[in-house]
């Protein structure tokens, strides 16, 4: 911070990305009192509060967080579950702290309510402004930067804020992406593929039952895991001091495991140690060698994934029928060839016995949710960044390389002062930073770093 | 609070650190040098291995070496290795609670304090490279003689 110490606060801010994270941010900056503030808030999507996470219609597609935990400010944790109360949409006698697993239609239009009220108490002042457009680059100028729309128009400010998002990376290969323009009719009766058994799976496989598909879902994935159900708990009280930082990954999960194993012989649940370290996450990444993170991201993530990232209840149960009734079956296994016809020949080599198996599937759907590399991003504003040097992928390749403060840091090292990045594109730096809980509390301290 | 255990860990590391990139010093060396036990820091070694800071070589021509630059080790992340959950006192840490038998927790203004401590210990520790640590100047060392007990410093 001792670099922007002197100068001039930053009063004019363009956010790129105004899905949930673009949101949230101008939702924290506009808190500043100051008068002479100006947020410009660039979507290229029909709505704004509606990236990838939130604009699913479908009814099933529940929050994989309880609404107590989806206000869209740090501060004010309540906010979500008033507006739900508000309107009526949650049961009088239930409270924050009953379980509800709001659909993301849902949540999506508590962020658009939310921007229009900020639209509607800002204009007088003019310190909102949103723009329907696509933008293209992003171009730091002597006075700050310069963003060029599709359009052929260009705005400029102090500052750009990326809020881009989960990257939307083109299926591969002959898989395709649910709900995409690819993703046609299909004969209900049919065996589909899903390469992946997370969430994004859960999540197909709900879109499949609302359409009337009743064929057989083959998942697979390299273990072959089913994320788990959330359970009412208390997370336990951990405090840095007792928390073992910068070892090499073994000792750590050894630890881990350690804790887990003696807070369950005193009846805790093993998700109340998994959310205990909740708030030290980004420091435990953050403190790694490079080593660790990669070998976390290579073998452990799997594995943390599904007891961290998990699902509603109810859910879970109607995932967990299916796969007892045969209707999903989940495959521990890679791919090893995949021959196209009137449907696909796709061949599975198990991964315990490393038997292949051939399937013969309608459809492969490509829900494996990596981020393969930032640099070759669909974004065309990430992609030029890089392109031209600007920017740098993160050593895992998985997001943007990005400074504690949130700033991207370019080619050569150089940390910038006029581009910054929130959100999922953050995350070589911050880790678990896909979230809403997570997402908020970066965006109020990246507001009180901009804006004091 | 520091254990031998944890000052000689860090005396060893310290040694390290003023080897050569990539040299190997022979354990002997370190113990002789630094007046440890020559058991023990084979021990303390071990963990430091363990826990990634360190890599070793068997034989003759064996020894250790820092896995990593001194300057990414930070002072507290090897305390934490060799003397477990930072706390000042043993009733102020959470994983390695215990209970003191002579007096209430609820009354104490002594844990109260410790609390903070524990976070002032950390906040510190965190901060500090192996490198910081080991380029701490003969300047500073000196000027540190003044918080040395009265008795000492008048025999000095």
């Amino acid at each position: 911070m001792s670099g922007r110490a002197n100068s001039i606060i930053p009063s004019s801010i363009i956010i790129v990305g105004g899905g949930a994270s673009g949101v949230v941010m101008a939702a924290h900056l506009l808190k500043s009192a100051n008068p002479d503030l100006r947020v410009t808030l660039i979507e290229k999507r029909p709505h704004f509060g509606q990236g990838i996470a939130y604009s699913t219609l479908l009814s099933a597609h529940v929050l994989n967080v309880s609404a107590a935990g989806m206000s869209a400010y740090a501060d004010d944790p309540g906010n979500f579950w008033r507006w739900l109360q508000g309107r009526g949409l949650v049961d009088p006698e239930q409270t924050p702290q009953t379980p509800f697993y709001a659909p993301r239609s849902l949540y999506a239009r508590y962020l658009g309510e939310l921007l229009d009220d900020l639209e509607a108490r800002e204009q007088p002042t003019g310190r909102l402004r949103l723009i329907h457009e696509e933008s293209l680059a992003i171009t730091p100028t002597a006075s700050g930067v310069e963003v060029a729309l599709a359009n052929g128009t260009s705005v400029v400010a102090h500052l750009a804020i990326l809020a881009t998002g989960h990257d939307e990376q083109p299926a591969q290969g002959h898989a395709i992406r649910m709900g995409s323009e690819a993703d046609t009719a299909l004969d209900p009766e049919s065996r589909v593929m899903v390469l992946g058994t997370g969430l994004s799976m859960v999540d197909a496989f709900l879109a499949l039952e609302q359409r009337g598909h009743t064929g057989e879902i083959v998942a697979v994935s390299r273990r072959g895991l089913l994320p788990s159900p959330h359970r009412k708990g208390n997370p336990i009280k951990l405090d840095v001091a007792d928390i073992p930082l910068g070892t090499q990954l073994s000792y750590f999960v050894g630890w881990f495991r350690d804790l887990i194993r003696e807070n369950q012989k005193a009846g805790i649940d093993w998700r109340d140690v998994v959310d205990g370290l909740r708030p030290f996450n980004q420091k435990i990444w953050q403190n790694w060698p490079a080593s660790a993170k990669r070998r976390f991201v290579e073998h452990t993530k799997a594995w943390w994934d599904i007891h961290r990232h998990r699902m509603a209840p109810e859910v879970y149960a109607k995932v967990t029928q299916a796969v007892q009734s045969g209707r999903i079956r989940l495959v521990a296994g890679r791919v090893v060839g995949i021959t196209p016809g009137e449907a696909f020949s796709v061949d599975i080599q198990s991964r315990h016995s490393q038997l292949v198996e051939t399937f013969d599937v309608a459809r492969i759907y490509d829900c494996s949710g990596i981020v393969r590399d930032i640099s070759t991003s669909s974004n065309s504003v990430v992609r030029s960044l890089v392109d031209r040097g600007l920017a740098r992928p993160d050593p895992m390749r998985i997001g943007l390389d990005v400074s504690a403060n949130c700033e991207i840091i370019a080619g050569d090292g150089t940390v910038s002062r006029k581009i910054l990045a929130v959100g999922p594109l953050t995350r070589g730096t911050f880790f678990e930073i896909d979230a809403i809980p997570d997402i908020r509390v970066q965006c109020a301290r990246l507001s009180k770093q901009l804006l004091g | 609070m520091l254990t031998k255990k944890g000052k000689y860990g860090l005396k060893a590391l310290i040694h390290l650190a003023h080897m050569p990139a990539g040299q190997l010093a022979f354990v002997n060396d370190i113990a002789t040098g630094n007046n440890i036990p020559k058991k023990f820091l084979d021990a303390i070694l071990g963990e430091l291995r363990n826990a990634g800071f360190v890599q070793s070589r068997k034989g003759k021509d064996g020894g250790y070496r820092l896995a990593r630059p001194a300057d990414e080790i930070k002072v507290g992340h090897v305390v934490r290795v060799l003397d477990g959950p930072l706390a000042p006192i043993p009733c102020a840490s959470r994983t390695q609670y215990q209970r003191c038998e002579d007096c209430n927790e609820a009354t104490c203004q002594v844990r109260h304090l410790m609390l903070e401590v524990r976070q002032a210990i950390a906040e510190v520790l965190d901060q500090r490279s192996l490198a910081e640590m080991r380029d701490i100047g003969l300047d500073d060392l000196a000027r540190d003689i003044d918080d040395r007990p009265l008795a000492v410093k008048v025999q000095a």
